[in-house]
């Protein structure tokens, strides 16, 4: 036996030591002991991100086994940084809080309000004439089947003191009983497979109380949804896998929204809960091995009505949890309920193409008419992660770049105007773009120019922003082939239906690519199709504007319950012709460069 | 009513890429039509034979390889005999000694040998020149032998996506010689190659491809089909950076597989290992002629009077 120590060079992580055995793998140790090492590929020893630094040498946490000694491990703050939330905040910048609003409004026709009624009444106090209890005289009082226990403990007491009584019901229970009654709170949470969002509302006004957001812990166990899949079909493995979302992930965030907000989880009557598909079996616990198998069924689509306080979060024991229905494997809640908020459905005529870009991109083709959806797996490039300075789209992130074709000097801004830190989705898009422009990268991403910006370490060119901010042929090389998965699903699933990219009238970019996305560079560097730019627009995240809309009225979550079901699902991995489209996209902006000029 | 032959559609012509100077050159493609379809146009160079030359020399070859070579102790002798056997068009001189997990030669030593070997087949045949698979220890190779070598136009087999930056740049550019550009078994992958190289200022019609080979068998149908999509999207949709002339060094392939190897004791079913290995040989040189290669590398002299015979019945 020898002890481990875990110390971090995030100083707000308390070191943690265990002990282990000879021979074990450092990795394994790690993840049983909880402490955070971002490991994409799983342990396979192929993404080489676990690094560690263990007596100031850098080792990889999945090739190191220990020895009999104890040892001391320096977890850099990179590994450990899904675990922090600095690095993701959703609806912080004004501008994507914007597009968040006018989404909204465009929903007026499923006004909140409508799902919780208060009553007022008036009972007499016991006496010793009618010595009836206190729950007889509510019952006579009142038209309701059922009397929540929340609100039978609130009687006594509430019945002796003077005035009215408020009660908060919904037709046929009485949920909560006060004098007044404290407002009825809902908690819309979009769990991405990378960042997981979460709005605290109130019900009966649709105001925003508080939000919060952080990377998916699930991470350390793998990058993609297939990692993750292959991780919980382990032994115990699915306990982990919900323990990190449930526990480690949305817990902390709840207390967080509340905290903010001044309230207590007894208030919160409705979760609804938005995700892909794997994230949906991994919240609930539902075993998703056979997503990925053949004939690639999930274990669900529909829920019916659930109820959130059997996941043991801190909500009322009568919080209705609703999520978000999948269409297939790979097609989850979060396109489902981004559908409803790109309003595609109300198209009676033309066709649009609605792209849902996170670590897996969805896409829906269609109209009121007919729709087909179809998925790719796009890697989370675009939300910042696969890349040596990516980040989501917040405070410090790069988000416009242009570069000088004579000097290659960049000239950029950086949300918030601090300081640069990273890249996000759209700064990615831009700066590749430019280099791409100005001849400094080729086709396959490669730098075919020098210039002081310019550096190679360890056989990697890359190029250099600002201070600590650069972009390397690594992250270039995963770039491309997120834009090319993206591109190839759009050219196959219009394939498959028959239609061109001429046929389509408009394009709705969801995802956490951030708003500050230049069409005309993604359109360079072939992410999209080169169709005229007005026809693009970014809609933010979809997924959680969906899930807030299905929070505050059930005539939204019907609609989106109507909507997977009129979809039609398109599943790409079985279309040879799919893997032939992503070689060609492979490539800037694309191995047919007729699609892109002209 | 009378047969009346239908006229094709003339199709664009593969870039005619000529090897070699003055007294020993060879040209490749130029055709218009389908492999050996000379009736429906002129086919002007017909399909070109290399014969494989090891720097090593060949262990444990067959007899016919082994008699071949008998009495030679240098690559350039060795050559000078290569460059005897009946119906070869060109030598290909691979450097397996520079392979670093093996002698691990240095691109000077090898430069050398190339000149040497150059020198003596003199005005008899061109000279190709193939690496040891490694890439980086090619690019060094491929530098020093192409500076050795200025002026005599030969190939470099090959530059790839992993090294094509430093290959081209010295084999295309500084010494202005003939690129191989090598990408493995898909169309768009021997596309995009071809665009990296002639972005970099590399004349497309300097560029000969290597799309990739297998033994036949060997997942073989997608070289073949490959091979015949380049050609369909370079004659038909008349696409000029698929309009390079194709070869196929068939012969690293096909000695290497255990139909060629397995000796007569092992699989006394399969009968004499040498017939073996010249069957393989021709079957596969054959095949990929008719998908549309225009040259290919054989090693057995038997393999090159069979091939060598039915290109010109069919020329």
């Amino acid at each position: 036996m020898a002890n481990i120590t875990f110390t971090f060079e995030d100083s707000r992580i308390s070191p943690v030591c265990v002990s282990s055995h000879a021979g074990e793998r450092l990795l394994d140790i790690a993840r049983a002991a909880e402490v955070a090492i971002d490991a994409p590929c799983n342990g396979n020893g192929t993404c080489r991100k676990c690094k560690v630094s263990i007596d100031g040498k850098i080792v990889l946490a999945c090739e190191t086994v220990v020895p009999a000694d104890d040892l001391t491990v320096l977890v850099p703050a990179t590994a450990g940084a899904f675990k922090t939330d600095i690095r993701t905040a959703d609806l912080s910048d004004p501008r994507e809080l914007a597009i968040f609003e006018k989404t909204l409004s465009d929903l007026a026709e499923f006004p909140a309000g409508k799902l919780f009624t208060t009553e007022l009444v008036t009972l007499e106090q016991p006496n010793l004439d009618d010595p009836t209890n206190d729950l007889e005289r509510l019952l006579t009082a009142v038209n309701a089947e059922h009397i929540a226990l929340s609100a039978i403990r609130q009687l006594p007491k509430a019945l002796r003191s003077d005035g009215e009584l408020a009660l908060l019901r919904t037709k046929n229970t009485v949920l909560n009983i006060g004098s007044p009654v404290p407002e009825p709170l809902g908690i819309a949470l979009d769990i991405g497979t990378t960042t997981v969002v979460m709005l605290l509302a109130n019900l009966n006004t649709g105001e925003i109380l508080s939000k919060a957001s952080a990377g998916n812990a699930q991470i350390r166990y793998g990058a993609d949804v297939i990692h993750r899949i292959v991780e919980a079909e382990r032994p115990g493995g699915l306990d982990k896998l919900n323990n990190a979302i449930i526990e480690e992930t949305i817990k902390p965030l709840m207390r967080k929204l509340y905290a903010e907000a001044g309230v207590s989880g007894e208030q919160v009557y409705r979760f609804v809960v938005s995700g892909n598909t794997t994230m949906n079996h991994l919240f609930l616990k539902i075993a998703p091995d056979f997503i990925r198998l053949e004939p690639y069924t999930p274990a669900f689509n529909r829920l019916g009505a659930l109820n959130a306080s059997d996941l043991g979060l801190d909500v009322h024991a009568h919080c209705k949890l609703i999520a978000a229905p999948n269409v297939g494997s790979y097609v989850g809640g979060d396109i489902t309920a981004g559908t409803l908020t790109s309003l595609l459905w109300k198209r009676s005529s033309g066709n649009v193409l609605f792209a849902d870009l996170g670590t897996n991109g969805e896409l829906v083709f269609g109209n009121g008419e007919f729709m087909f959806t179809c998925a790719c797996s796009a890697g989370p490039a675009l939300e910042g992660g696969d890349m040596s300075c990516g980040m989501r789209a917040t405070d410090g992130a790069i988000d416009e770049v242009t570069i000088d074709a004579e000097t290659l000097e960049p000239a950029f801004s950086v949300i918030g105007g601090g300081e640069a830190k990273g890249l996000c989705g759209s700064g990615i898009i831009d700066a590749i773009a430019e280099l791409f422009r100005v001849g400094a990268i080729d086709g396959k991403g490669k730098f075919v120019k020098s210039g002081s910006r310019i550096t190679e370490t360890d056989g990697i060119m890359s190029y250099t922003l600002s201070p600590g901010v650069e972009i390397t042929e690594v992250d270039i090389d995963n770039f491309i082939r997120t834009k090319a998965a993206i591109f190839s699903a759009i050219r196959t699933m219009l394939n498959a239906v028959g239609f061109t990219v001429g046929d389509i009238d408009e394009v709705l970019i969801a995802g956490g690519i951030g708003s500050a996305i230049n069409f005309d560079n993604a359109v360079r560097v072939g992410m999209f199709p080169a169709i005229a730019l007005d026809k693009y627009r970014y809609v933010g995240n979809s997924s959680l504007s969906g899930a807030y809309a299905m929070l505050l009225s059930n005539e939204a979550a019907r609609k989106v319950d109507e909507l997977a079901r009129s979809m039609t699902y398109i599943e790409l991995s079985t279309d040879p012709g799919y893997m032939e489209e992503f070689v060609a996209a492979c490539f800037l902006p694309h191995t047919d460069a007729g699609l892109f000029c002209g | 009513m009378a047969f009346k032959k239908p006229t094709p559609k003339p199709g664009s012509a593969i870039n005619e890429v000529t090897l070699g100077v003055g007294a020993n050159a060879i040209t490749l493609g130029g055709e218009s039509v389908l492999p050996f379809y000379s009736f429906d146009g002129t086919i002007p160079n017909s399909p070109k034979i290399g014969i494989e030359v090891s720097d090593l020399g060949f262990e444990n070859a067959v007899p016919g390889i082994a008699e071949l070579y008998a009495g030679t102790s240098t690559p350039a002798e060795a050559a000078a005999k290569a460059a005897a056997v009946p119906g070869v068009d060109f030598v290909c001189l691979r450097f397996e000694s520079a392979d670093p997990n093996g002698q691990n030669r240095s691109a000077e030593d090898c430069a050398v040998t190339a000149k040497a070997v150059s020198d003596a087949l003199g005005d008899s045949k061109p000279l190709v020149i193939i690496g040891c698979k490694n890439n980086e220890k090619d690019a060094q190779v491929f530098d020093k032998a192409a500076a050795a070598l200025e002026g005599k136009n030969i190939l470099f087999v090959a530059s790839k996506e992993e090294n094509y930056k430093t290959v081209a740049a010295s084999v295309g550019l500084a010494y202005n010689q003939k690129v191989g550009a090598e990408s493995s078994v898909d169309i768009n992958l021997a596309k995009q190659l071809n665009v990296l190289i002639t972005q970099m200022g590399v004349d497309g019609k300097n560029i000969v491809m290597n799309v990739g080979q297998a033994a036949a068998g060997y997942g073989f149908e997608y070289v073949y089909s490959t091979i015949d999509r380049i050609k369909a999207a370079a004659q038909n949709q008349n696409d000029t950076t698929l309009q390079m002339p194709i070869f196929t060094p068939v012969s690293s392939e096909t000695w290497g597989v255990k139909e060629a190897t397995a000796s007569a004791e092992d699989m006394p079913g399969w009968g004499d290992v040498e017939a073996r290995g010249v069957s393989m040989e021709i079957q596969t040189a054959v095949s990929v002629l008719s998908a549309g290669s225009n040259a290919v590398m054989l090693r057995h002299p038997k393999s090159i009077e069979a091939v060598s015979a039915l290109i010109t019945a069919l020329a």
